[in-house]
């Protein structure tokens, strides 16, 4: 068991230094002179020498690659070509804003969907799967915006319950932003739930139909027992890995619905900087986002180490 | 009647496809009584499975009862509320399906799992009744970590946990080791024993049926075609379809195979001696293969002469099917050495894998799979199977050459060659088993590998695709090399068999000689493990040697005894007897 | 694919639609949706781009039937032309990416060994970027014009594709059938093309079916946030965007091209869903 914890680990470590390699590359790789995007055309060939030294453009690619790990090692990504502040402090403040957004979707949207998933599957072809099912499809149909702007008409406009439009900066409390938290969080839980709706469902199938199930059931145990002590174990575990890359899927994601609201959080970080040209923070948001991903491929694998035996031990011993 | 537990009236099952309903049983009336065993035979289609699944009210999705009813334990199981189903089926009613490994879960303990089934019992002395050592240590275990037999009683011990009075066994041993299932066997009719408890046995396979039923009832395509007591069926069948199956059922004590006729009578064909100056096609020394840090094959050697068969016979992890795979270019031997023509002027080296043989070297060894269902692409016909390795191979030049000689393959397989443009899915099982050969024959082998190719097929058309083989091995002279470990199998078709144990020979020679006296313990107890399709059958091995406890006494220069004309034995001795010889 | 008979293929075709009612209605959808693009011209007399100051925002009428927006177009009209742009540049880039996924993720299956084990390494770095940054910034690099969009979608979602595709694959390779070619020394690419891809096409048509509806809505989030569609192109999404503002006013203006935006990925999906279950695709081998 130690031994494909240990293995889950050092694969991650290895993805994310493929991720760092291959995020570095491809915003050096941008077309374009950095210094001169930044000065304007109109700059003296001086000046953009200067700012090409200063933001250490004439070192070799590799060197500038390990000072730049180096240097997200300790938390410091440079400094932003737009604001002058520390990137990695103010990447972490907009991920912060966003956090508390992801974090309610995610409870909301995981537990509710995979409780959804159920029942659609136990009642497969009959009345509450049809309901689920239609209403899956349709939110996994309809992009963010849509539901966003759906939202704002009907719970900010029609019933001024929630704000339509932040205001506040990046600095502000949690206490400021909770009121306008609660429709972007909604807007995505939609979309989201709708693709873990459909693998739990499928995935609940799939086991109901299998032996071991049928077995159990000719074992004459109730239906309760033989779903949550037979199935679900077997059946929430391909379900786990949907989850998790839905939950990476959120660092991208929040990309529209924070700009349809006007949310102070890494999606709006995101655009802006990819706007301007901000490389160093587009390489942060990159490689944060790349931790967030393997990071949660790791938990769904040790996830599903506890739902699963034959993760845990060796094969036959007689 | 009354002293019938189980009442069978009348039933019939359909299932609904593309909007009719598909009967799947038809008709089928059958009486149980207490402490009796009765037997449902029949071959794939005949719905055993589907009537013994009815006797615990349990139809696959989209059946349902279009006629008759199910009487258990005096409860018609069909109209019983979803409460007392449960009931019925927790303590009255158990079934023992055919693959453990899939019918328990595999995130529970086996412990809970027996648990659950119910009744009194605990559930370490359950696990002793099963014959299963070390039990507390066992009942914490999960089923991936044991053997197929082991969890096969462990599914046995779930079924009787709750003491039923009617235990269902669907195909309980069918994909176990020929001495595991005996075991298991033997297991099921102790405890029958013990508990008194009424037993429904689904098989095809007789000579199951003929060590443990009392009563049998042959289905056909959903009917019963005959039903009478054990004796009575297999010494009188009045059926020409039950004379027909019992004459295909091939016995240890054939010498060649059966032919069968209508209305069954059986006649075993001689074989035809091999010539003495027929070449050695094949030849195989020392070969050792690998997988991994695990040594599957151990120093292997045979020879095999054009128009010979010889049999490799073993259990699972025998090493057989890796030996054929690795003679066939599919696997690498770590050592040793394989040569086509081994006396010819240009031998070829079979050691190299299929890939980087010369074209003209790779078409002479060519492989036929089991499993006739997979070893077919379903998407392209079964001319197109055959035409490919024609024209890959250069055996025809242009493509109405390939259709024609596609065509003459299909008819040298005793098919019709208007089949040449149907998909797979079309044809029988035996169809496509002559497809794959005729696809083999395409290249015009003169080594012909045939890997368990008859053990997924039903018993009648077994018989033919074995004869269709002997024909043509001595038409064109093919050098065969037979994989099976069905011992009777063997023993009508081989000339010479080579017993696998472990990826090592114990045993090998002339079929008959080894059949007449089997030197090795290990092949005594294949032999004594046979079952027979006759109820009154003398085990074939004189002797209890079934629990020898013996081991290997074979050292580097001195391996082998000899019995005399080819025949030999891996030298062993009893397991706490100083060095002897092992002397038949 | 000589040997191919059209005969079954054609049958089967015709099987499945008599069998799934939901692939039916679902391809009925997208098929309404190609047409209306293909006869946008004919559909209506409105220049999608020309501008009419004096007509704007205007609410429907029986002169524009959806009414204005704030630059005096017909709603209507850019409605209909909006599916020009999506449906081109979404099949596009969808038979882009589920061809070349195709193709890698067989090669993978077939290979196996380390090529297999470097490219699952290789593809999980690149879905550890989100696939909306990647965009934006290809997109901002390279330009807007379709053929990069193109490109970027393809380089964003050709690993999910190859998941997919691999997956389907590997339930193939051990078939007996495909050992049996690997027997007579046939190359890679001869299995793959010959034994393995006829067997993986119901799942490469659900993917393909699947990977057009994410496609469409990815583009049309592009559009919205700016990134994706040129003004004064018309494109669903661009449209939501410039009407945004005036949503109160004249909410058709929002509302028609999310209509046909939703219709049109609803469609999709059906299909996806109908061809799935009727071909039994939808079992857990299809894992992301």
């Amino acid at each position: 068991m130690l031994s494909f914890v240990a293995r889950r680990i050092a694969a991650a470590f290895g993805t994310l230094l493929l991720s760092s390699v291959l995020v570095f590359l491809a915003v050096q790789a941008l077309p374009g002179d950095v210094a001169t995007q930044v000065l304007g055309k109109d700059a003296t060939p001086d000046a953009v020498a200067a700012l090409r030294t200063q933001l250490g453009l004439d070192q070799p690619a590799w060197e500038r690659y390990f000072d730049w790990v180096r240097g997200a090692l300790h938390g410091d990504f440079g400094t932003s070509l737009v604001s002058g502040k520390a990137v990695g402090g103010e990447v972490s403040l907009y991920l912060g804003n966003s956090a508390l957004i992801a974090l309610i979707t995610v409870l909301f949207a995981v537990t509710g969907s995979i409780v959804l998933g159920i029942v659609a599957g136990l009642y497969r072809d009959r009345w509450p799967d049809h309901l689920i099912s239609t209403v899956s499809l349709v939110g996994m149909s309809v992009p963010e915006f849509v539901v966003a702007t759906v939202l704002v008409l009907c719970f900010s406009v029609a019933l001024p319950w929630f704000p339509a439009v932040v205001l506040y900066g990046p600095e502000a409390s949690v206490g400021q932003l909770l009121p306008a938290v609660w429709l972007p969080a909604l807007a995505l839980a939609i979309v989201m739930a709708a693709y873990i709706v459909r693998m739990t469902r499928t995935s609940v199938i799939d086991v109901m139909a299998g032996e071991y199930v049928t077995t159990a059931r000719l074992k004459g145990l109730s239906t309760w027992r033989v779903v949550t002590r037979h199935a679900l174990p077997s059946a929430l575990l391909p379900t786990l890995h949907v989850i998790a890359l839905n939950v990476a899927w959120l660092a991208g994601g929040v990309a529209v619905v924070e700009n349809v609201f006007n949310y102070p959080g890494i999606g709006k970080l995101m655009l802006s900087s990819v706007q301007n040209r901000d490389l160093p923070v587009i390489q942060a948001i990159a490689l944060v986002s790349a931790v967030v991903y393997v990071c949660c491929n790791l938990a769904a694998d040790l996830a599903a180490m506890a739902l699963n035996p034959k993760l845990r031990t060796r094969g036959r011993t007689r | 009647m009354s002293g019938s537990i189980v009442s069978v009236n009348s039933l019939s099952v359909a299932y609904r496809s593309g909007g009719r309903d598909v009967p799947v049983v038809h008709e089928v009336s059958l009486e149980v009584a207490q402490g009796r065993t009765l037997a449902l035979v029949g071959e794939s289609g005949s719905g055993k499975s589907t009537v013994a699944a009815t006797l615990l009210g349990h139809l696959r999705y989209g059946s349902r009862i279009t006629g008759g009813s199910v009487v258990v334990d005096g409860q018609d199981v069909f109209a019983l509320p979803a409460r007392e189903l449960r009931r019925l089926r927790g303590s009255t009613v158990a079934l023992v399906g055919q693959n453990a490994g899939h019918a328990l879960t595999p995130s529970m303990r086996i412990g809970r799992q027996i648990a659950e089934a119910g009744g009194s019992v605990p559930v370490v002395d359950l696990l002793e009744q099963v014959r299963l050592p070390r039990p507390a240590e066992l009942a914490r275990r999960y089923p991936h970590e044991l053997s197929g037999g082991q969890q096969q009683r462990v599914a046995i011990a779930m079924a009787v946990a709750a003491r039923p009075k009617v235990l269902v066994l669907d195909e309980p041993t069918t994909g176990l080791d020929v001495v595991t299932q005996r075991g298991v066997l033997d297991l099921i009719a102790a405890l029958r024993d013990e508990l008194g408890l009424a037993a429904v046995l689904v098989s095809h396979d007789l000579g199951v049926v003929a060590h443990m039923a009392d009563e049998v009832t042959v289905l056909r395509s959903g009917r019963v075609v005959e039903a009478a007591p054990t004796r009575t069926l297999f010494t009188a069948p009045q059926d020409p379809y039950t004379r027909r199956l019992l004459a295909s059922v091939p016995r240890l004590d054939d010498a060649g195979l059966a032919v069968v006729g209508e209305t069954g009578e059986r006649e075993v064909r001689p074989k035809v001696p091999v010539p003495d100056d027929s070449p050695v096609a094949v030849s195989a020394v020392d070969v050792t293969v690998d997988y991994g840090s695990a040594r599957a094959v151990h120093g292997v050697s045979f020879d095999v002469r054009r128009g010979e068969v010889l049999a490799l016979v073993g259990e699972s992890g025998s090493g057989k099917s890796t030996l054929a795979w690795t003679l066939a270019g599919l696997r690498t031997p770590s050592g040793g050495t394989m040569t086509h023509q081994p006396g010819h002027t240009d031998p070829g080296d079979l050691a190299r894998p299929a890939g980087r043989r010369p074209l003209s070297l790779r078409r002479r060894v060519q492989l036929v799979f089991q499993n006739a269902d997979t070893s077919l692409n379903p998407r392209r016909s079964v001319g197109d199977a055959i035409r490919r390795p024609l024209r890959f191979f250069g055996t025809a030049d242009s493509r109405p050459q390939a259709a024609e000689r596609a065509r003459g393959l299909i008819t040298d397989v005793r098919l019709d060659p208007d089949l040449a443009d149907r998909l797979p899915a079309q044809l029988s099982g035996g169809q496509r088993q002559r497809i794959g050969i005729a696809r083999a024959l395409a290249g015009e082998p003169d080594v012909l590998i045939a890997d368990e190719i008859t053990t997924a097929l039903d018993v009648s058309v077994q018989a033919d695709v074995l004869r269709l083989l002997d024909d043509l091995r001595r038409e064109r002279q093919l050098a065969c090399l037979f994989i099976s470990h069905d011992l009777a199998v063997v023993r009508g078709i081989a000339d010479r068999v080579v017993v696998l144990r472990n990826g090592v020979v114990v045993e090998e020679g002339p079929t008959d000689a080894v059949f007449a006296s089997p030197g090795h313990p290990y092949t005594r107890q294949l032999m004594a493990a046979a079952l027979e399709p006759d109820p009154d059958a003398h085990p074939f091995v004189e002797g209890d040697t079934g629990d020898l406890d013996w081991e290997d006494a074979a050292e580097p220069d001195d391996q082998w005894t000899e019995h005399g004309d080819g025949h030999r034995v891996r030298r062993w001795r009893t397991a706490d007897a100083l060095v002897t010889e092992g002397v038949s | 694919m000589t040997a191919l008979t059209l005969a079954p293929v054609a049958g089967r075709a015709w099987r499945t639609l008599r069998t799934s009612r939901t692939a039916v209605i679902g391809l009925a959808i997208v098929a309404v949706h190609v047409l209306i693009a293909l006869l946008a011209p004919v559909l209506t007399s409105y220049d999608p781009i020309a501008n009419d100051s004096s007509e704007a925002l205007l609410g429907p009428s029986w002169s524009h039937w959806e009414g204005t927006d704030q630059y005096g177009r017909d709603v209507l009209a850019r409605v209909l032309y909006g599916g020009r742009y999506a449906l081109g540049v979404s099949v596009t880039a969808t038979l882009l990416t589920v061809a070349l996924g195709t193709v890698v993720g067989c090669a993978a299956a077939l290979r196996g060994g380390w090529f297999d084990d470097v490219l699952g390494r290789v593809l999980d770095a690149i879905l550890s970027v989100p696939s909306v940054l990647a965009l934006l910034v290809i997109v901002t690099a390279l330009g807007t014009g379709p053929s990069v969009i193109v490109l970027a979608i393809a380089v964003v979602y050709v690993p999910q594709v190859v998941r997919v595709v691999r997956g389907a694959a590997l339930a193939v390779v051990p078939a007996d059938y495909v050992t049996a070619a690997r027997a007579r020394g046939e190359g890679t690419w001869a299995i793959l093309r010959r034994e393995i891809l006829p067997n993986i096409t119901d799942v490469v048509c659900v993917e393909f079916a699947m990977r057009a509806s994410w496609v469409v809505l990815l583009i049309s989030s592009l559009s919205f946030l700016g990134f994706g569609a040129d003004p004064p192109t018309p494109d669903w999404g661009l449209m939501v965007a410039e009407n945004r503002t005036a949503i109160t006013v004249v909410p058709m203006a929002s509302l028609a091209p999310i209509i046909a935006l939703a219709t049109l990925v609803v469609g999709l999906n059906l299909a996806a869903d109908g061809l799935s279950k009727a071909w039994g695709v939808d079992r857990i081998r299809e894992g992301n």
